[in-house]
Formats: structure tokens, C-alpha cells, sequence
């Protein structure tokens, strides 16, 4: 009777997914600020990574992520053509691109996603935030794929 | 003769003295101060309150984004502190000045502390144990309580004690002396008389600020009442290193208020005590005052009391509209007529007309918060007597002209920030960045005369890469700006358990001066090698620290900070539990970063000494002068055929009504004439490459000539343009209904004829500005271009008839008042509001071209009135090629599509991305004499860029390790700096000599953006400071426990 209680009880704690998101030194991080600035709120489930470009995350970060048990992986940086390195964010488009067949093959792809921030989007990131959080609350904890 | 001239020129600058009085140590001194020693000037900064920070430093936070207002001041006060070259003479007053334009001889009495400032270590032992208590907090506004030997308060700088002579029982009755026992630095000298200073400086620049004036209100206010307080005096009760610690409670019974009552315009704008003119910032600070109250006490009920909404800078008007839409701020349209106390329960009873419906009311209040006026500081009339310049009517001190507002009239003193007219935190900065200008083109041939090195006392820690990581690890409180969104002693237990952690503590305010005094202590008591602040965000804060732990010994590259503020409390307001965890995992994974740091070193790059301006309107033509001036080249780069921008579209320009081609003549000719400055007319930027120092640049001029230039600093002057309203009150199709540019226009015809047939003109204000969607800003200007247009046309032809229909005017700034007031002879103002625009219909075979119906709130109903030509105030818009602009320059823009600058407070001409800079329209829409201001300042910016011959580069660079190279040359191709080659190296195996390819970074070119890392396949290059184990290591931390 007891475990039954247990069990159940341990149903109704709500999952709170652990989602990793790289933010560009430039643009998204900017955002990210300015979110906090203007006050937007969004679910503490993410842990930001500050690099100076996205153009620096590898895709074996995003692969260690799952391998730890990190539910979502978000990787954000300037738009197409703002990048402050001229181009470091066309390489990130074509290294994720390729890095989400992969992902696909796992099972893993919406797991993660790739998103442009303005350093004047705050509202954007912290509506990215919400839904990617809400969507990883639908597919569950990753050890239980 | 040639000779001669030059002697003569010679012997001038032999005068010229390379140092600057500043006299006032608000955030206008402060910049003007730094601006300056970068330029190349040595500074005296004279304050007489013991502390630098003015009151800047008393806000709680700053508008439109709620930073907190200390944190943001407290880097630029260390900075100051910090700076070998400037001289901080606080407690002092400027009494005597004499000599003339680059030489003048200057008196300063410095005022006994009664504490030895050098001794000092600002522990506050003396504090704690001073006996006499009833001294009123100055800095809090008189709500709390001080001892007679105090520190201003807690971040103050310098650091120092002082006692107050009126209330110290010592000084008074000749007992006591528990201090002097008590301080084991011996600081304390009660043997210290008032001192006299001389110094030589070559210019002056007056920064001194405002008063709120409360006590001489006329008693209709209510000010005598306990729960009637000035906005300034909430903002330290707001504030939680207030006297309250942040706890919103009214005075008479230190309980929670429930209803709020803001009062704007409480004695400003009013003929009959003397203060005409708008304080210019009440109604956004208001609004900002009511949105924290509400963030405090969700519960609480706020109103504001308003007459016009002045909200006219970026984002203003936005963030009044969310105060209401979001936080359920309700604002009346009202005239206060009195406020009066219950006696009993000490709530305050507001007597109020309704301008909507034009009935009085009667709203019961717990506390009632008014926006009093902002007038000269005291004393700012005796500052003018001894400095021999010129005070105007309100006792602001007076310009030199209408369009020149940084100098004053007696040459080589400046003027800057609010003693000059009201003015709000960005404008101030711009300004104190122009005055710094204004100086600098006065005393260049002396530039760097009198400067020095800084001295680094404590040599830096080799740091042996074996050994143990010992961290420590500050958490910031930020007052409660995260203090209460998480829980940081839960967070510092936490931490303190983390292996390598060697110390961990928390504060209020990690970014004060004294902070860096504590961080130096830990860092030395416990020989840590690594350093981590977990506080705000490193965007703003980071450079601070990292000059921190340099003076500690520490190389700047072995510290680390946390984001828990933007990052964490500020988006999880709701979310104690799941922020606090937020909070402990971040510093877990900086933690885990930090033990892989290592030290970097920085190499110097050369500058190239020139600049690029991209506009050639007046604000555009402003910088290149000043630039020029300073003997740089500089190229101005301008789309049109013509110069002059906007003003080439101008009839006569506000507020002096000369023509706006008479006006604009003088500069282009200026332009044109200075062998400095070469002028790209019909030409377009079409690259831009490089960085800070080093641009370059390819312009193409129409009929593709294109010109290569090199340059070290650009300016984005590119102005602005006037919406037009195609879709809006028939506007298309109707030749008399037209914009404010095309009426200039037509005024500026030598022909009036025009005007003949016509007997009555209606202007309509906020036309597609300030709209629920699409265009949703105050275009700032407006307003009083169509009363100035409306003067004109009055004087022009005196029996027309002009109606003026508005929803709020913008008439802030000094002046601004009495100009309306006097428009209002010439012409009919009729409200209207956004959910009842005026209607306007053509008449058939009329007397008129147009009849207009509006709906007047006082009459409850529709009236009619007719008119032959319609003027539509349509606001500035950013024009489409800002988009390619942004690009080439990867600066960002705007939510509105105007340039996004690098801070909207503390850095409102700066972009993000150093070396480049803003002024004009092109950041937000403003009148001439702002744009001219704002034009000095980006110059001066720019400056201090081309006068440095060399400049650090930064320390995160790329490196390869060339055993792993195997010459792919794939780092090469992604690389967009071109910094890394393929050099041949010769290797040798035993018997064998093999040339191999290997890649070589320059690291004086690298960047730092590390996509050569992601490429590289055999994992060959590191990323500095952002390494493939550092990374993998943060994400290994964040599960870990």
C-alpha cells in the first residue's frame, strides 16, 4: 500500500527538464539580458554557456549534453548576416544542419534546436525559453527514452 | 612673417596648460572625467559632498529598463578612483578663479574630514561606536538616521569616513574622542584645519546637478504632511540599502501602504512659484517608481496623477503604456487642486479635477509621492560668480547660444548635465562625452602633457598550471535585486562545499569600491588563483572585476563571472526554489570552468589615425569638424549630392527661427574648406572590414568610382526620415493634406502665394506615432515643430485661423514651457485620444476644403470646424538601409529599426562593438540643438580611439598546438579575419627533414570567435578562455550533483 502511495506521489512531482543553451556572446546573450532587464519571465530550466560566437560550439558539446542526461540542448546566436564575426554563424547553420540528421538517427532531434537572437529580441528568447521548455516537458526525461 | 606666426603659435601652446577642472561628481563629471584622461588630459575633480556618485547614486533604479541605478554607476565611480590621472578632491569647494582660456589658476578649499583620508581603510569601527545618533542621513534624503562620523554611504567613493562637525560632540563640547580610540589605522585628527588647494588647469567644465525643491512648495501640495514625500525620497526608501531596506512603508506608521498616489507636475510648470519650465524626467520616472511598487507589492494600488505624458525617448512611451497595460498602473488625466490628511489615520485626501469629463473628485490615499521640481543646485549662483559666467532666468547657468549648449559664455568653461537644464541620464552622458570633446579641441596641442602611467603595486601571481585551483567565489545580493528572487545564503552554503573552493561570501552590492577593496583582501589572505563574482551580467560588469583582480596580482583571464541576476532573479521572480537551484548550478559550472583557466597575455596593436562619418546632416558635419579640428583626417561619406541632411528640407529651425539654410551655411563651409577632411558626395559605404583601430572601408561614389580608405574609428550619423502617412487621412489623394516637411517646403518657396487662398490650417498631432501597434513611440520632436510652424505661418499671414490638435504636447526642456504658452495666442488647441481620432471629410462646394469633427472631452460631444489645408505630424522613422548598414558594421538595431547603442543609460553613443559610435537621428529622433550635443559627444568618443597611438588586443585569441596540425589548412578557409596562414616548418625525424604545413594564428588579428577550433579535425587549435575541456567541463557540472 505504501509503495503504491509512493509511486503515485513520485508521478505527480513535475518534470522539470535540465536544458543547456549556448548564447553568443553578441546577440543572444544580449537578449538574454535584455529578457531579465524588461523583466520577461520564462521557466528557470535553462543553464546558459556564454562562448564569444556560436560559431564556437562544437556539435560534440550537444552530443556530451545528451550523454549527461541534459534534456534539451538549445543553441542561439546573431541572425544570418549580423553575426559580429562577419560569417562564424553560417558555419554554425551548416555544422547543426548536418548535426540534426544525426540527431534524428538517435531520436534526439527535438531535443535540440537552433535559434537567431537579436540582442533587441528579449521577449523572443524568453518566448524560446517557454515553448522549448514546454516541449521537452512533453517528451519527458531523456533516461526514459 | 611665416616665422613669426609660428612662434607666436608656439608660445600660445606653451600657455596651454594639459589639465581640466570638472566641478561636480555626478555621473556628468564622472564621464566627462574619464572621457577626458582617455583624450589624453590630466583631471582635478572637485565635489563638495564627501562622496562622488550625485544622485545617480540616491536612485533605486533608472527607466525605461529598470536597471539598478547604483550597479550600473558604482564600475564608472571605481573607474574614477582607480585612474592614476585623475585627482579626486571631494569635500572641496572651487573658491577663487583667475587667468584666461587655457590657463587658468584655480583655488579649491578642501574642507576637514577630521579623517586622514590616506589612513582610512573604511572599516567603520568609529561608526559603531560614536555615540551620538540623531544626525539625519543627507544621502537618504533625512528618512534615516547617521552617526556624526559616517561614510555617505556604503559604496561611496572614496571610502573614507568623515565626521560632521555640527553634530561630532568632540569638535562641539570638547568630549569624547571614543573614535580617535577606536581606530587602529589612527585615521581619525581632529587636528585638521580647512585647507587651500592651487592648481593650473587649461579648461573648466561645470557638472554640478539639481535640488528637488519641496519645502518652499506652496501648501496646497500637502509636503508638510508625514506621508506626503518627494519622488527622490521614495527612491531611497525603494532602495534596499535604504532606510528601509527596501521595504516600501510610509513614514507616520512604518506600515505597508496600500494605495499609492503619484503626483507629476507638483510645482513644475507653474508661472506662479517661478519654475516655468518642465523637469523633463518625473513622468518616466514616476511611471518608473509606481511599475517597482507594484513589483514589490503586487497587491498595492498605484495612481498617477498626470497632466501631459512627456514620454519622448526611446522606449518611453512603450514602457508608460506597459506600466499600465502590465502592471495596472492607472494614470488620470487631472489638475490637482489640494491634497490634505485625514488626522486620524494619517491618509491623505487628493482633491482633483478630471480633465476627461471635468469633474472633481475626491481620491483617498495611504501615501502620496510628488514629483516636485528639479531646480540649479544650491549654490550653483556662487559658482557662477566665482567662475564669471552667466546664470539665465531659471538659474540654470546660461549657453553660449541656442545651438550651442556645452559652452558657456566665457571661453575655455564648459557646461554639462542638469546645471545647464533639465536633462535625463543619457543626454547627460552624451553631453558629458561632448563637453570632454569641447575641451579636447581647445587643448590638443597639450594632449598627453601631464599624464602617467599606472602604477601596478602588486606584481602579477606566476601561476603554476599544476597546482591546485583555489577559488573564491563572491555572491552579489544586488540590494534585492537578486537578494530576493533567490536565496543566497542557501546558495553560498551550497557553493562552499564545491572541491577547490577555497572561500566563499556574499554582499549587497559587489560592485562598489569597497567590494573591490574585499575581493583584493581574499584574494591575498587566501592566495587564491582563481577568481569568480556571481552577480550581474559580464557585458556590463566583467572589465571591472578583471581590473580588480589585476591589482590583486591576479591575471584578468583567471577570472570568471556568474550571471545570476539578468540571467536568473530577474526572469525567475516567481520561481524561488527552481531559481535559487538555477543560481547554484550556474556558479557549480563557472566553477568547474574556473579550475581550467589559465593566464593570458595581451598584445598591442597600431591605430590608424583617422575616422569615418557616414551622414552628412548636421549632426554628421558636426563630428567631422571636431575630429578634423584635432588634426585627423577624416572622410565623410554623404548619399546625396548635397550637404545638410534634413535641414536642406527646413525653413527656419527651432527654437531661434533662423533660416535653416543660413544656419546650415557656415558648417558646410567649414567642412569644405579643412584640408583634414575629404568629402564622398552621391556615395555609398559598400564594405566594411577590420575592427577597432583598424577599418577598412570601400566607398562607392554613383558612376562606381570607388575609394579604398583605412580608418580607426567610424560614426553612424545617418539621420533619420518622415513617415509618410500614404494610407492616413486621405493623404494620397489630397494635395492639401501634408506632412510637416512638405509644409517647410512650401514655406521655404520664395513665392507665398500659395498662402492666399487659404484662411485656416489645421495641425494634427501624433499622426501614426504612439499607436497601440506598428509605430508605438514618441517621435520627440513634433510637437514643437508644429508650434514653431504655427508661429510662423501667424506671422506670416496674421488673420489665419490655426488649429492645433494634440494628444499630449512634448514641451519638456528649458524653455519649452514658455514657447508653448506663448504659441498658444496663435492658435486653438483641441485634445483628442487614440480611441476617438478626429475625422476629416471633404466639403462640397464650400467655403473651406475640409471639415474636421472631433469628439471634446468637456463638452461630452462631437464638434465641428473647417479648414483648407491639413497638416499631418507624422513621426521619424528609421530609414529601410539601416538594415544594410547594420550588416556591414554588425551593429544592431532597434525594436523601432533606429541604431541600437551599447547601454541606453551609461553608454548611449557607443555601440556594442568598440570603435564604432552613434549620434543624430540615427539613434533616436531629436531636434538640432540635441543632435549638435550628441555630435560633439560621438567625436569625442571617437577621440580617444585616434589620439592613443596603440591598443590592447584581447587576450582570447586562438592557438594551435602545431604537434597536431596535420596542415589541412581548413582553420584558413573559415577564418574571417584572415589571421591564420599556412608557413612550412621543417621537421626532423631521425635521419629525415620533412617541410611540413602547419597553421600559425596572428594573434593581433584573431578575434577570438573560435569557428577555426569547431573546424579543425584533428582538434588541433585551442580557443582560449573558451577551450573544448573548459566547455565540456561546465556541462559535465550541471548534473553532476
Amino acid at each position: 500500500m505504501k509503495i503504491v502511495e509512493k509511486s503515485s506521489k513520485k508521478q505527480d512531482i513535475e518534470f522539470k527538464p535540465n536544458i543547456v543553451c549556448f548564447c553568443c556572446n553578441w546577440c543572444s546573450y544580449a537578449g538574454a539580458d535584455l529578457a531579465g532587464v524588461s523583466r520577461f519571465q520564462y521557466p528557470a530550466s535553462i543553464r546558459i554557456i556564454r562562448v564569444m560566437c556560436s560559431g564556437r560550439v562544437e556539435p560534440a558539446f550537444i552530443l556530451k549534453s545528451f550523454k549527461d542526461n541534459i534534456d534539451g540542448v538549445l543553441v542561439t546566436g546573431c541572425h544570418i548576416g549580423d553575426c559580429h564575426y562577419i560569417s562564424g554563424n553560417e558555419f554554425t547553420k551548416d555544422r547543426f544542419e548536418r548535426l540534426t540528421k544525426i540527431l534524428k538517427f538517435l531520436g534526439l532531434e527535438d531535443r535540440f534546436r537552433l535559434e537567431w537572437i537579436s540582442a533587441s529580441e528579449g521577449k523572443k528568447f524568453a518566448e524560446l525559453i517557454t515553448t522549448f521548455t514546454n516541449q521537452i516537458k512533453k517528451l519527458g526525461p531523456l533516461n526514459n527514452i | 612673417m611665416s616665422k613669426s606666426k609660428k612662434s607666436s603659435q608656439k608660445s600660445q601652446t606653451d600657455d596651454l596648460v594639459g589639465a581640466v577642472l570638472v566641478i561636480g561628481g555626478g555621473i556628468a563629471g564622472i564621464q566627462a572625467s574619464l572621457d577626458l584622461t582617455e583624450m589624453g588630459f590630466k583631471v582635478f575633480l572637485v565635489e563638495k559632498t564627501p562622496s562622488i556618485g550625485g544622485r545617480m547614486a540616491q536612485l533605486d533604479k533608472t527607466f525605461p529598463t529598470n536597471d539598478c541605478s547604483l550597479c550600473i554607476l558604482a564600475p564608472k565611480m571605481v573607474e574614477v578612483f582607480r585612474n592614476p590621472n585623475i585627482e579626486l578632491m571631494t569635500y572641496s569647494e572651487v573658491i577663487e578663479v583667475s587667468g584666461h582660456v587655457g590657463h587658468f589658476y584655480i583655488k579649491i578649499l578642501k574642507k576637514p574630514r577630521y579623517v586622514d583620508e590616506d589612513k582610512c581603510t573604511g572599516c567603520g569601527d568609529c561608526a559603531s561606536k560614536c555615540p551620538k545618533i540623531e544626525a539625519p542621513n543627507i544621502f537618504d534624503m533625512n528618512l534615516g538616521k547617521r552617526k556624526s562620523i559616517y561614510i555617505p554611504f556604503p559604496q561611496a567613493v572614496p571610502p573614507v569616513y568623515l565626521i560632521d562637525s555640527d553634530m561630532c560632540l568632540f569638535l562641539n563640547k570638547g568630549v569624547c574622542k571614543v573614535c580617535e580610540r577606536i581606530c587602529e589605522a589612527q585615521a581619525i585628527n581632529f587636528e585638521q584645519k580647512p585647507e587651500e588647494v592651487q592648481i593650473e588647469v587649461g579648461a573648466i567644465i561645470v557638472a554640478i546637478g539639481f535640488d528637488m525643491l519641496a519645502s518652499k512648495l506652496p501648501d496646497n501640495w500637502g509636503y508638510k504632511y508625514e506621508n506626503v514625500i518627494t519622488s527622490l525620497e521614495y527612491e531611497r526608501i525603494l532602495c534596499a540599502s535604504g532606510p528601509f531596506e527596501g521595504h516600501v512603508l510610509r513614514l507616520s506608521d512604518e506600515k505597508e501602504p496600500q494605495k499609492i498616489a503619484f503626483i507629476q507636475c507638483a510645482g513644475s510648470r507653474d508661472f506662479h512659484i517661478g519654475i516655468p519650465y518642465c523637469s523633463s524626467v518625473c513622468c518616466m520616472y514616476i511611471a518608473k517608481e509606481a511599475i517597482i511598487t507594484k513589483e514589490h507589492s503586487n497587491s498595492s494600488e498605484c495612481y498617477i496623477f498626470r497632466h501631459d505624458l512627456r514620454a519622448y525617448g526611446k522606449n518611453f512611451y512603450e514602457y508608460t503604456q506597459r506600466a499600465q497595460d502590465e502592471y495596472g498602473v492607472k494614470y488620470f488625466n487631472s489638475k490637482i487642486s489640494k491634497i490634505v490628511e485625514d488626522p486620524e489615520t494619517k491618509d491623505l485626501i487628493i482633491h482633483y479635477e478630471d480633465l476627461n469629463d471635468g469633474k472633481f473628485n475626491d481620491l483617498r490615499a495611504n501615501l502620496v509621492i510628488l514629483a516636485t521640481p528639479l531646480v540649479p543646485s544650491e549654490g550653483s549662483e556662487k559658482v557662477a560668480k566665482i567662475l564669471g559666467i552667466n546664470i539665465d532666468k531659471y538659474k540654470f547657468f546660461k549657453e553660449k547660444t541656442l545651438y550651442d549648449k556645452l559652452s558657456s559664455e566665457r571661453e575655455g568653461i564648459f557646461l554639462c548635465g542638469f546645471c545647464q537644464g533639465p536633462l535625463d541620464i543619457p543626454e547627460t552622458v552624451a553631453d558629458a562625452s561632448g563637453v570632454a570633446n569641447k575641451v579636447s579641441t581647445l587643448l590638443y596641442p597639450v594632449r598627453n602633457t601631464l599624464l602617467k602611467e599606472k602604477i601596478v603595486s602588486v606584481p602579477e601571481k606566476k601561476i603554476n598550471l599544476e597546482d591546485e585551483p583555489c577559488i573564491g567565489v563572491l555572491i552579489c545580493h544586488c540590494g534585492i535585486n537578486i537578494g530576493k528572487y533567490v536565496d543566497v545564503p542557501q546558495v553560498v552554503e551550497y557553493i562552499k562545499t564545491l572541491p577547490n573552493v577555497t572561500v566563499t561570501v556574499d554582499n549587497l552590492y559587489s560592485c562598489s569600491s569597497d567590494s573591490q577593496t574585499s575581493i583584493k583582501e581574499l584574494i591575498a589572505e587566501y592566495d587564491l588563483n582563481r577568481f569568480i563574482v556571481a552577480s550581474c551580467t559580464p557585458r556590463t560588469h566583467e572589465k571591472l572585476f578583471q581590473e580588480t583582480c589585476e591589482e590583486a596580482g591576479l591575471n584578468k583571464y583567471l577570472f570568471e563571472m556568474v550571471n545570476i541576476r539578468d540571467q536568473c532573479s530577474w526572469v525567475h521572480m516567481e520561481q524561488k526554489v527552481d531559481g535559487t537551484k538555477k543560481a547554484k548550478d550556474l556558479i557549480e559550472m563557472a566553477v568547474a570552468k574556473s579550475r581550467l583557466l589559465k593566464p593570458q597575455k595581451e598584445s598591442k596593436l597600431p591605430i590608424t589615425p583617422e575616422a569615418l562619418i557616414i551622414g552628412g546632416g548636421i549632426s554628421g558635419l558636426i563630428a567631422t569638424l571636431n575630429i578634423a579640428k584635432q588634426g585627423f583626417t577624416t572622410h565623410l561619406v554623404e548619399k546625396e549630392s548635397q550637404l545638410g541632411g534634413n535641414l536642406n528640407n527646413l525653413y527656419q529651425i527651432f527654437p531661434g527661427y533662423q533660416k535653416a539654410s543660413e544656419f546650415l551655411e557656415p558648417f558646410v563651409n567649414k567642412v569644405k574648406s579643412h584640408s583634414n577632411i575629404n568629402i564622398y558626395l552621391n556615395s555609398n559605404i559598400t564594405e566594411i572590414r577590420g575592427y577597432i583601430g583598424n577599418y577598412d572601408v570601400i566607398i562607392t561614389t554613383k558612376g562606381n568610382k570607388v575609394n579604398n580608405i583605412k580608418v580607426g574609428a567610424i560614426i553612424v550619423a545617418t539621420g533619420a526620415n518622415e513617415l509618410i502617412p500614404e494610407t492616413i487621412y486621405n493623404y494620397k489623394k489630397e494635395k492639401n493634406v501634408i506632412t510637416q516637411l512638405e509644409l517647410e517646403q512650401k514655406l521655404r518657396k520664395e513665392n507665398l502665394e500659395w498662402l492666399d487662398n487659404i484662411k485656416s490650417i489645421t495641425f494634427i498631432l501624433c499622426v501614426n506615432s504612439r499607436q497601440k501597434e506598428g509605430i508605438t513611440y514618441c517621435s520627440n520632436i513634433c510637437c514643437t515643430n508644429a508650434l514653431k510652424n504655427i508661429n510662423i505661418l501667424k506671422k506670416l499671414k496674421p488673420d489665419l485661423a490655426l488649429i492645433l490638435i494634440y494628444r499630449d504636447l512634448q514641451m519638456s526642456k528649458k524653455g519649452n514651457e514658455e514657447f508653448y504658452r506663448d504659441s498658444r495666442k496663435n492658435a486653438l488647441f483641441l485634445r483628442y485620444s487614440l480611441d476617438k481620432l478626429p475625422i476629416i471629410s471633404k466639403t462640397k462646394n464650400g467655403k473651406f476644403n475640409y471639415k474636421i469633427t472631433l469628439f471634446e472631452h468637456n463638452l461630452k460631444g462631437d464638434i465641428e470646424f473647417y479648414s483648407d489645408l491639413i497638416i499631418l505630424a507624422t513621426p521619424m522613422i528609421a530609414p529601410e538601409n539601416f538594415k544594410e548598414l547594420s550588416k556591414m558594421l554588425k551593429v544592431p538595431q532597434d525594436q523601432s529599426g533606429f541604431f541600437l547603442e551599447a547601454h541606453v543609460k551609461l553608454r548611449p553613443i557607443d555601440f556594442a562593438t568598440d570603435g564604432v559610435f552613434l549620434c543624430g537621428c540615427a539613434h533616436w529622433p531629436k531636434n538640432i540643438q540635441e543632435s549638435i550635443a550628441q555630435a560633439n559627444g560621438a567625436a569625442g568618443r571617437a577621440i580617444r580611439i585616434l589620439g592613443a597611438k596603440e591598443m590592447k588586443t584581447s587576450g582570447l585569441v586562438a592557438e594551435v598546438i602545431e604537434d597536431y596540425c596535420i596542415g589541412c589548412g581548413k582553420c584558413a578557409d573559415v577564418c574571417p579575419y584572415n589571421a591564420i596562414e599556412l608557413i612550412e616548418v621543417e621537421k626532423t625525424f631521425e635521419d629525415y627533414t620533412l617541410r611540413l604545413k602547419k597553421s600559425k594564428v596572428n594573434s593581433a588579428l584573431c578575434k577570438g570567435c573560435g569557428t577555426c577550433g569547431v573546424q579543425c579535425p584533428n582538434s588541433a587549435i585551442i580557443i582560449k578562455h573558451f577551450s573544448f575541456k573548459q566547455i565540456n567541463a561546465m556541462i559535465e557540472a550541471y548534473l553532476k550533483n
